[in-house]
């Protein structure tokens, strides 16, 4: 088998990075859920149910072409002990804005399909984020330094 | 993920002069047709500052937030409400004010365009009687405006196909921020 071209790489890359921010994001829904209960609880299971689609679906395409799917880590530091609901929700808000920003390399692919499923679970992100309470954000994974400030260009 | 390199779309005059032999250019030739990206992109600001005006006029439209207090001194309900739904439609209308001067960031005209008689602002239809009324339209507003910025993507340029997918994401959440699909406190 040929080896993938150039382009085909870049496409790898930009699915093995939002791989592993579903695969994270997939194991911290399990502990954000643990510390949940009632119509919490509920959501919490549909988010993580979202993001183990989104991880098999990404294994496959990578597969497709001719990668070979990073496995996930066997656990993953939570951005902040989790002990309280409050917690698990603000631990829930992290994963979304980490998933939000690592589909932006999709997004700058040339494959019209790559870039429409980077912008729709960019998306799909931002509106779970704000579901958990998350501050707004004009730019949800967008790096700062991608922005042009006053006097920038 | 790293994010593209910025880079602006401008508006290119190339072929826009004529070259008449070794005398130089002597003649302008017609104006420039601007590229997909472009078209695009002038969309998306005129969206953007569609959205804006329908901001603005539902802030005038919605009840003021200093009503009447009880005897007690405490706020009545519809008063709370009132304060909230206006702080919510200042917050997300800071937030399309930030859109727009990013997308507007990205396109350079050349003098001969950028001096163009200016186009007038959009005017948005009026806005519906109603708080509930009012947050249910801009919601539907801007869920409309999420589609469609999606929608433009294959038509731009990276950098900017990554600004106008974290606008569409940020739309997309002003739905929740304005009452629809929040969880239960």
């Amino acid at each position: 088998m040929s080896p993938p071209s150039p382009g085909t790489r870049r496409e790898i890359a930009a699915l093995q990075a939002a791989l592993a921010a579903e695969q994270a994001a997939s194991y911290g829904y399990g502990i954000v859920g643990a510390h949940l209960t009632g119509t919490r609880f509920g959501a919490a299971s549909a988010d993580c149910v979202a993001h183990e689609r989104a991880r098999d679906s990404l294994t496959a395409m990578i597969a497709a072409r001719g990668g070979q799917p990073h496995p996930a880590a066997a656990a993953y530091r939570m951005p902040i002990r989790v002990s309280t609901p409050a917690q698990a929700r603000s631990v829930a808000i992290a994963l979304e804005r980490q998933v939000a920003a690592a589909y932006l390399g999709l997004v700058a692919l040339s494959d019209p399909a790559l870039r429409r499923l980077g912008a729709d679970q960019m998306r799909a992100a931002a509106v779970r984020s704000a579901r958990w309470g998350g501050r707004p954000q004009a730019f949800p994974g967008l790096p700062a330094s991608s922005l042009s400030g006053p006097g920038q260009g | 993920m790293r994010a593209e390199p910025t880079r602006r779309l401008v508006l290119a005059g190339a072929g826009s002069l004529a070259l008449a032999g070794c005398k130089g250019v002597t003649v302008l030739g017609p104006r420039p047709r601007p590229g997909a990206g472009v078209v695009t992109l002038e969309h998306a600001i005129l969206a953007e500052e569609l959205m804006i005006a329908r901001y603005r006029q539902a802030l005038a439209a919605l009840p003021p937030s200093a009503g009447r207090q009880h005897a007690s001194g405490k706020k009545s309900a519809k008063t709370k409400a009132s304060a909230r739904d206006r702080a919510v439609v200042t917050a997300v209308l800071a937030e399309h004010s930030e859109h727009l001067a990013q997308l507007k960031a990205r396109l350079v005209l050349p003098p001969r365009l950028a001096t163009a008689s200016p186009r007038p602002s959009p005017t948005p239809p009026p806005a519906p009687a109603g708080r509930h009324r009012i947050l249910d339209e801009l919601a539907h507003a801007e869920a409309a405006a999420s589609d469609r910025l999606i929608g433009w993507l294959p038509a731009v340029p990276p950098s900017l196909a990554q600004l106008m997918a974290s606008i569409a994401a940020s739309e997309a959440a002003h739905v929740v921020q304005l009452g629809f699909g929040r969880l239960a406190p």
